[in-house]
């Protein structure tokens, strides 16, 4: 049925997945590969929860054919969990208390890993616009938005460490 | 001495914070099983419907298919999830027989070996239907001469052979005789969908030992357990449900829709099973909060006592009651508020409607209440010309007072909370309202 | 739900020719963002489809006082583009970043009504598209390009390749107006682009969002204010002509019977706002 394999960079690590015509790049991710930290809560781009990077930059991994990305760089909540203990920004999460059911909590960290990336110092306002396509039901979104704070004052991003 | 407090006062780390923050806590549908199989539904185009034909033909054909489900396959096709509780009668169907009552209803399950080939197989199955008059509207469905949803009465839900839920305390028309003012209000609120984060899922795995191991993000495990058992008719010990871990519910998933038919699956097919919402049925077919509409008759003195309370409530509880006949039952032993009035009458009915099936949401029955009973108060306010805090401490209920549903009150704190909140707002109550206390009221005072 | 094939060209060649060789069935996908969901959820379940993200149609290039937006440039880029304010605010308001990332401008001109707020912008600014097939290419205004809910002038054998809008409007204003702050498709929004000779308007294009079957300008309201200098008493009426001449639609979000009273709302706001951008302008230059 026309399947093709697709090589790609995930977490630092190639690999290579054989998928059929249009398999999204969430569904491989999940059920191919076993990376279960991309979540599945609508598949229409309107949730943020299966948030990943590519190349860096936050995509939805839902609305994106796994084909798209080959020979890309692939980033997700997997990748950034450190061997032992937490990276700084999972770390202001879990501090302030970013999530309640942690249905949301990939997504949303991983954007936020993004946006302290670019922008290591970010404003409120910048932050809540990072955060804007991210649903959660739970919270209210005032302790996620504390931990991002909490994590950009702590310099969790490595643009941050260097200053 | 008191013994060291280890929670109370502290903060205490989230057990399961951990899996959250690494994405390593497993949800349901993050579970993998060789052989997995996909269940998917065939559901009614219309709101209301009587089915002629099912054709599964063109259907069977899609590669990858593996059977398909009808209600003929249901042991105990009828059911009533309050049921365990003795809610009468059973009334819905897990999959349709020879009628629809809302669009969205699930006719056929069908089971393939992927998402997509089970989606291309439901696509197929081709469905002979005769539209029927449908009926969306609380007073509409009671009218005479209304589209009758249920197959076993009318369109209200029967409490102990009345058609609503009643409180009766004191003598309603009387006071209302007395009173210096009248105050009247409609209230009317939409259907809100909880809307999680993750849709509502579970996979049925069929053990070695003869049992199944449903792994569900149910809010009510044992609901769903025992439903469970009732509709496939097998004993409670053949079926080992994992719970707990629930990518938000907000009442959304008390209802037991998907374990059930997965189970069915997985015994037809000695497979695993996964049948999960998408987006679209979780937002279109799973129950809602019910759509409301309440009258509220005051009768009130000039001095701000309120001294009579009518209520009439509607609630729409779709094309099935599901937890809706206990939500008007809460409804109607608060509908008087946290006050003090000594003539209540409230009629609180359960409606059925072509609309999909509403059930539990946070408080269901009791927010809708409050929020007429609040804008009722201080329209009471602009009516006796006092201002809304005055209304509220006035009116406030005490300890020892009993309530219309006959209970006494216990451990009030609505005067305590209000005056705390004056603080916090920085609102100066007058003196009067300083003093008072929710203490059991002297003997003969008001 | 079971797509065939996936076909991912990497020219405007290749793809004028698989969209040649496949016919009008063939479904083209540029950002994802409206397709994917049809897809998942078995909504749409075309036998073949065809992406242009790696097709080369993406980025921004500046031509004298055009710039030529490639038709996949998404709308990060485009948030990038300092070249053209209104553009700028109109990506600034869409989606979130990770849409943003993905969605593309020209996909924005495909998107039913109420989306497509770049579409909007694009409009006011008298945008011109460019459209390519096997016989070659020809440039539409865009005013033209829309013909009804979800149709276009493209042929069934053409591609959108490039928009093309001048760098040279200053006078400008968009307000999206929605449910949430972020993240929401409009309940109205508006897009004004007005040229100013001795302190009258010269020329004006207003351009409503969610008003109707697609982006659509609302001629009597630009006529009201062409030769004013947009007293308060002309906004008005430019208003009021916007509130009659537009065609909203009812949804989820709102009433046919609202946004046409928000259309008049954010007409006169929009202008207020180009008013008070026109007196800073003239306070800093004195």
């Amino acid at each position: 049925m026309g399947s093709k394999i697709v090589t790609f960079v995930l977490g630092g690590r190639e690999v290579e997945v054989m998928v059929k015509p249009m398999t999204t790049l969430q569904a491989v991710l999940r059920y191919q590969l076993g990376y279960t930290a991309v979540k599945e809560g609508c598949r229409q781009g309107g949730c943020g929860s299966c948030t990943v990077l590519v190349e860096g930059e936050p995509v939805l991994a839902c609305l994106l054919p796994a084909e798209d990305v080959a020979g890309q760089q692939v980033t997700t909540l997997e990748s950034i969990t450190p061997v032992d203990g937490l990276d700084p920004l999972q770390q202001a999460f879990l501090d302030a208390s970013g999530f309640q059911c942690g249905y949301c909590t990939p997504g949303m960290i991983m954007v936020s890993k993004a946006l302290l990336e670019h922008n290591p110092r970010p404003t409120r306002e910048e932050i809540l616009d990072a955060l804007a396509g991210n649903i959660c039901r739970c919270t209210g979104y005032e302790p996620i938005v504390a931990a991002v704070e909490g994590a950009a004052q702590a310099g969790a991003a490595p643009g941050a460490q260097r200053r | 001495m008191s013994p060291a407090m280890n929670v109370v006062g502290r903060s205490v780390p989230r057990s399961d914070g951990i899996g959250h923050v690494t994405g390593r806590t497993q949800f349901t549908t993050d579970r993998s099983f060789p052989g997995l199989l996909h269940l998917k539904i065939v559901r009614s185009p219309l709101h209301h419907a009587r089915i002629l034909g099912v054709d599964l033909s063109e259907a069977e054909r899609v590669p990858g298919f593996v059977r398909a489900l009808t209600h003929a396959d249901v042991p105990h096709n009828v059911y009533t999830i309050l049921g365990l509780i003795g809610v009468e009668p059973e009334e819905e169907f897990v999959l349709a027989e020879d009628r629809v009552r809302y669009k969205g209803e699930p006719i056929v399950a069908i089971v393939a070996e992927s998402e997509d080939a089970a989606l291309e197989a439901v696509a197929r199955v081709k469905l002979d239907l005769e539209e029927l008059p449908a009926v969306f509207e609380v007073e509409e469905a009671l009218r005479p001469g209304a589209p009758i949803v249920t197959h076993w009465g009318n369109n209200t839900f029967m409490y102990e052979g009345h058609p609503c839920r009643r409180v009766r305390f004191g003598d309603v028309e009387a006071a209302f005789a007395r009173a210096d003012h009248i105050v009247e209000g409609v209230y009317n609120t939409k259907p809100i969908e909880q809307a999680p984060t993750e849709t509502t899922a579970c996979i049925a795995v069929p053990e070695a030992n003869g049992r199944y191991t449903v792994y569900t993000n149910t809010q009510a495990v044992y609901f769903s357990l025992d439903n469970t058992a009732i509709i496939l008719q097998v004993p409670g010990n053949k079926l080992h449900f994992v719970g707990g871990t629930v990518g938000g519910g907000f009442g959304g998933k008390v209802d037991v829709i998907v374990e059930p038919l997965a189970t069915l699956a997985a015994m037809k097919t000695s497979r695993p099973v996964r049948y999960a919402f998408s987006r679209s049925e979780e937002m279109q077919v799973s129950s809602t909060r019910s759509a409301w509409r309440i009258y509220m008759k005051d009768g009130v003195m000039a001095d701000g006592r309120i001294i009579a309370r009518k209520v009439t409530s509607y609630a729409d509880s779709g094309a099935y009651s599901r937890q809706t006949p206990y939500a008007l039952t809460k409804h109607a032993a608060n509908a008087a508020g946290p006050y003090a009035i000594p003539n209540v009458s409230i009629d609180a009915y359960c409606v059925y409607t072509n609309r999909q099936p509403s059930s539990a949401m946070r408080g269901f029955g009791i927010t809708m209440a409050s929020f007429a009973i609040e804008v009722q108060m201080d329209k009471i306010a602009e009516v006796v010309g006092l201002d809304p805090w005055s209304i509220h401490f006035i009116n406030a209920y005490r300890d020892g007072d009993m309530k219309p549903h006959r209970k006494l009150v216990e451990d009030a704190t609505l005067i305590e909370t209000m005056q705390a909140a004056a603080g916090l707002v920085g609102h100066e109550l007058p003196a009067r309202f300083r003093a008072m206390t929710s203490a059991r009221r002297p003997e003969g005072g008001v | 739900m079971t797509v065939g094939e996936y076909l991912v060209p990497r020219s405007l060649p290749e793809a004028i020719d698989l969209l040649e060789r496949h016919g009008p069935e063939l479904l083209v996908m540029a950002g994802g963002t409206l397709t994917m969901p049809l897809i998942n959820e078995g909504i749409a379940m075309p036998d073949r489809v065809m992406s242009l993200r790696h097709a080369g149609l993406g980025g921004i290039e500046r031509r004298g006082d055009v710039l030529g937006i490639g038709a996949t440039t998404t709308l990060t880029q485009l948030l990038a583009e300092e070249g053209v304010p209104l553009l700028r605010e109109a990506a600034r308001n869409m989606a979130s970043w990770p849409i943003r990332n993905m969605a593309t401008v020209g996909g924005n001109l495909f998107t039913p009504s109420p989306g497509g707020d770049v579409a909007v912008a694009l409009l006011a600014l008298d945008a011109q598209v460019r459209l390519a097939g096997p016989r070659g290419t020809r440039v539409v205004p865009l005013a033209d390009f829309h013909t009804g809910f979800m149709t276009n002038a493209l042929a069934a054998d053409e591609l959108l390749v490039e928009i093309s809008v001048p760098t040279t409007v200053r006078q400008t204003a968009f307000i999206k107006f929605g449910r949430k702050h972020a993240n929401t498709p409009a309940v109205v929004t508006v897009a004004v682009a007005l040229e100013r000779r001795d302190g009258q308007i010269s020329a004006a294009r207003i351009a409503l969002g969610a008003a109707g079957p697609h982006p659509i300008r609302v001629a009597g309201a630009e006529a009201a204010i062409v030769g004013s200098a947009l007293e308060a008493g002309v906004i008005e009426q430019a208003a009021a002509a916007a509130v009659r001449e537009c065609r909203p639609l009812t949804d989820a979000l709102a009433t046919e019977w609202y946004r046409r009273r928000m259309v008049g709302v954010f007409v006169r706001r929009a202008l207020e706002l180009i008013v008070e951008q026109h007196r800073a302008r003239v306070a800093e230059s004195a």
